[in-house]
């Protein structure tokens, strides 16, 4: 029996500086928790993250029972998430965390803790603020033991307190993720207007049920390579497969509809976007990853169906989109079908397109052939000396499952990209021979490649196996990459043709799914 | 329209510089009495207060995540301050501009400035400050014994405004983060004269403990430990040989000359000490230094002695008064022997120059250092002095070694470390047993394997037997 805390309300008035058409969403207040109820103390226009789980049954969306996606803080959490929240904030075992993130306003307010509550740290954060102020303006970091980083965006000051050995310009980066992260829940012209207008408003009112969604993501990027590279990973697929999905993609449109994504175990099976309007922009790899950690961090998304607004902060920072969310194969719930419109009233209409997916892949029985897919491994390869490479996708081999070694891998390749990208004296390849490994990280105009072999490799060895590595993955490119998202026109006028694929792309060198190729 | 400016760079530069101790002052309205020293002085006294403050207020928060290991740097974009704590409640905190570029903007509009984020040697020279300080005036608890606060700030006032002169950011680089001690190549020979003569002069006069010496701003034989010898020769080689060479170099007539009056058995003369030893009036010191003995420091007095390029350095305990008659003594016995010592290093030195040839650009351009003697080499700088550094190679190159230098820090375990930078320059990098080897090659079209093999050529010509990785 699913106990659901309330969640947070909101309404929403209309958002005047939008472009893009999004139609200004007025939906009608309907506040069950008067205690969140943000409007009496605030007059004036702001615009706030939607959740009403009630609303949402009213206007015959969703699933009834089901609580709305984004600050769903049901029992579903795990006890791990929920401790965290709890931990004590003057205990040892606080202060061996690795990375400590903390969100605060300007005016000292927190906002978010990764691990301790935020009450209990609201003297920490005080003292953050006034170090903020007291020195400069601008980006500030601390050296010790940690590495202390500050960001300030607009009127949030985001806090990094790490010792992880990343580099500043590293930990920075992930702080903007969280920024970007908090952004596509209110998007950034509402948080600049609520602060505008209140300086000490106290932000957690209207991300109260978010912390999870910040915890994945911080988890994330601990975890996954795909951040640091700036690239997504993506399932590896049959051309004829990856192919067969985009058509049907293509195919299952509505006005108003601006991308189309298939995802399975958290990569990317294709993407489709429409073309007049969006013509050339792409989605950046940054907003597909807070699009799929927003989905994995909450299995609310697993029941039915989820339509619920949601902005792109790269993309367009000041805007919301509209998602409709739906697993295809429930209870497994690996495969997910994500459509962005930017019509808040087209939930219909969408959802119709959803059913048009679903019998479509039904008669091409794609979903078995998307769970049979594999992952590939070193092994595959064929390449003796290889432990392990990052060339976009991931591969973990034997002596690396280990959790603690393969986050020491990981910031082994961090160490590498972060020498390679330096921003005063970058650099075309390091090989590095260490005590536990050799390390040969490679860049050229058309790739980046990071790789890890046993210490007692000769240089002639890593040589030859690099060489290896690269014909065998220019052999599986179409396989292993995204190259070119295909495209579809939702206008009334055919005339453009919708037939996407590759002839459509001159220039690879900007696609975001392959950062470097 | 063009004005036709050029870009301006800027070097670091000292900002601030200052000694506090937050355990003095925390009542309220007497912040001021934690500051011991502060640079520059003609700041508002609030200002300073609020600069110690700020740190205070960092190396506290820093505590709230680890409470052993505080805060060491701050880092914004314009400048960048590092925080020192050599003893208990005792911070040293140095304040850099960062590196800059002026660009100049047309229209008359004020030119940009963009602000470089580099990694720096700088935190080091807080840690060398620091031992210069304790070499000549001990350490901060046994000054607080001997006088208390004020004594330490008198102290620390002299001791700074002549110190913080030598300090040159600009010219920093990986040969200061060894902090190593170049060796002058003797033959064996000459090496046993400079040892016997040594042994003649502790005979002679019993009073003196330590010797070393010098020729050339290049070490030759030491007998202190190594690591006062270290801050010593960092100390000789950056303030007090540049203040005395000019007078050396000056012509004949100059008035710069020193007055060699009646004296023409010898070259030699006090660089501390007595200037001029026929004014029986004149009043002198030496400089006292503290150095390490097994439990504890001992207090000594320093006498530095110059004949021509050779230089040797009396130490005797400071207990001691020396007297104007033991340095006639000393003046009489060392003075000719160093005289003749320093021709003839001299002419070894040139006969040896003359058959190993005229000297060209190096086959191989490297940096040696050894960790265990502290021996340095380099075929990559042309001249490095205190305010001069000048290399042969980029400075990217050299920020490049840096960084090298710094990933080898990081373990205990031997490493090798080859890159290859954006102008096809390959760097290698070599740690092996205590030992560290940088290489700069400028093959552009090599690849991986001719590196390493270049490499193993150079290791086995000069490094033979000590460098074993593939």
């Amino acid at each position: 029996k699913v106990q659901l805390r309330t969640a947070t309300y909101i309404r929403y008035k209309a958002n005047s500086e939008c472009q893009n058409n999004v139609s200004s969403p007025t939906l009608d207040k309907e506040t069950e928790d008067a205690a969140t109820d943000n409007d009496r103390s605030d007059s004036g226009e702001f615009v706030v993250t939607m959740l009403a789980k009630a609303k949402l049954e009213e206007q015959g969306i969703g699933v009834k029972g089901r609580s709305s996606p984004l600050l769903e803080v049901g029992t579903q959490e795990t006890p791990a998430f929920i401790s965290h929240r709890d931990e004590d904030v003057t205990a040892e075992s606080w202060r061996q965390h690795r990375k400590h993130v903390f969100v605060l306003s300007e005016a000292g307010k927190p906002i978010y803790s990764r691990y301790g509550s935020e009450e209990a740290l609201s003297s920490t954060m005080g003292v953050m603020m006034a170090l903020v102020s007291f020195v400069q303006s601008g980006d500030n970091i601390i050296r010790s033991e940690h590495i202390v980083v500050f960001l300030q965006k607009g009127p949030l000051v985001l806090v990094c307190v790490s010792s992880s050995r990343q580099t500043e310009q590293q930990l920075r980066g992930e702080l903007l993720y969280v920024y970007y992260q908090i952004i596509s829940m209110l998007t950034q012209a509402s948080i600049s207007r609520i602060f505008e207008h209140k300086k000490n408003y106290d932000l957690r009112r209207l991300l109260a049920g978010s912390e999870k969604i910040l915890d994945g993501l911080l988890n994330l990027l601990d975890s996954d390579p795909s951040f640091l590279l700036a690239a997504v990973h993506c399932l590896p697929l049959a051309c004829s497969l990856r192919d067969s999905l985009s058509q049907i993609l293509q195919k299952a449109i509505t006005p108003n509809l601006v991308f189309s994504i298939l995802i399975a175990r958290n990569q990317l099976l294709t993407i489709v976007q429409e073309k007049t309007v969006i013509e050339d922009a792409r989605l950046e790899p940054a907003d597909v990853h807070l699009l799929l950690n927003l989905i994995g961090a909450s299995s609310a998304f697993q029941a039915g169906e989820i339509w619920t607004p949601i902005c792109l902060p790269l993309f367009n920072p000041d805007c919301y989109f509209y998602a409709y969310i739906s697993y295809l194969d429930p209870p497994e719930c690996t495969v997910c079908l994500l459509l962005l419109s930017t019509d808040k009233e087209a939930f219909y209409a969408v959802a119709e397109c959803k059913r048009k997916i679903e019998e479509a892949m039904m008669a091409q029985n794609s979903l078995s052939l998307i769970a049979k897919v594999q992952s590939y491994s070193v092994s595959q390869v064929g390449v003796s000396d290889l432990r392990h490479f990052m060339y976009k996708p991931f591969d973990v081999p034997d002596n690396y499952r280990h959790e603690e070694e393969k986050m020491r891998l990981l910031d082994l390749y961090r160490y590498m990209h972060n020498r390679i990208h330096s921003t005063s004296r970058p650099l075309k390849l390091i090989y590095h021979v260490a005590e536990r490994e050799t390390l040969l990280a490679w860049v050229t105009s058309k790739f980046e490649l990071y790789t890890c072999f046993s210490p007692l490799v000769t240089k002639a060895c890593a040589i030859t196996a690099i060489t290896k590595l690269l014909r065998w993955i220019k052999k599986e490119e179409d396989r292993l990459f995204i190259r070119y998202p295909p495209k579809y026109s939702t206008t009334p006028n055919p005339s453009k043709s919708s037939r996407g694929g590759k002839s459509d792309q001159q220039d690879s060198t900007d696609n975001g799914f392959l950062s470097l190729l | 329209m063009a004005s036709g400016m050029q870009e301006k760079q800027y070097t670091p530069s000292l900002l601030n510089f200052f000694v506090y101790n937050p355990t003095f002052g925390q009542k309220e309205g007497e912040e001021e009495k934690k500051i011991l020293f502060y640079h520059p002085s003609d700041v508002e006294k609030n200002e300073k207060i609020r600069n110690v403050g700020l740190c205070e207020a960092i190396v506290q928060f820093t505590r709230t995540f680890c409470p052993t290991k505080p805060a060491k740097s701050l880092h914004t974009q314009k400048n960048r301050q590092f925080f020192f704590e050599p003893e208990d409640n005792f911070w040293i905190v140095m304040v850099v501009r960062n590196p800059m570029i002026e660009k100049p903007n047309k229209d008359g509009k004020p030119p940009t400035v963009e602000y470089q984020e580099e990694e720096i040697i700088d935190p080091l020279l807080t840690l060398i400050t620091f031992l210069v300080l304790q070499l000549f005036n001990g350490t901060f608890g046994r000054q607080m014994e001997a006088g208390g606060v004020e004594l330490l700030i008198q102290k620390l006032e002299k001791f700074f405004y002549r110190y913080l002169q030598t300090l040159h950011l600009q010219s920093c680089d990986l040969l200061d983060v060894f902090g190593g001690i170049s060796f002058f190549p003797l033959d064996k020979m000459t090496y046993l004269k400079i040892q016997s003569f040594v042994n003649r002069v502790e005979e002679s006069l019993s009073l003196i403990k330590y010797t070393a010496f010098l020729y050339n701003d290049q070490l030759i034989w030491s007998g202190l430990e190594q690591d006062d010898m270290r801050i010593l020769y960092k100390y000789l080689t950056t303030s007090l040989f540049p203040r005395h060479s000019e007078p050396e170099l000056a012509g004949r007539d100059s008035p710069l000359r020193p007055e060699v009056a009646g004296n023409l058995l010898h070259y030699g003369r006090f660089l501390t000490g007595p200037t001029n030893l026929k004014d029986p009036e004149a009043k002198f010191r030496f400089p006292k230094i503290f150095v390490s003995t097994e439990d504890g420091y001992e207090e000594l007095h320093l006498i530095v002695y110059k004949a021509m390029s050779a230089a040797a350095c009396f130490m005797i305990s400071a207990s001691v008064e020396l007297t104007r008659d033991f340095c006639e003594q000393l003046d009489g016995l060392v003075g000719p022997q160093l005289t003749l010592l320093a021709s003839d290093i001299c002419e070894q030195f040139t006969v040896n120059r003359r058959i190993s040839g005229p000297e060209k650009e190096p086959q191989f351009k490297f940096i040696y250092f050894n960790h265990m003697n502290l021996a340095e080499k380099s075929t990559i700088h042309m001249r490095k002095t205190a305010s001069v550094c000048l290399t042969s190679v980029h400075p990217d190159l050299m920020k490049i070694l840096g960084d090298i230098n710094c990933d080898f820090a990081r373990v205990d375990e031997d490493e090798e470390i080859i890159v290859k930078a954006m102008t096809d320059y390959w760097v290698v990098g070599k740690k092996s047993d205590q030992r560290e080897l940088y290489v700069i090659l400028n093959q552009k079209n090599a690849n991986l394997i001719e590196v390493n093999e270049e490499v193993k050529r150079l290791c086995a010509t000069q490094f033979n037997n000590i460098f074993f990785l593939d």
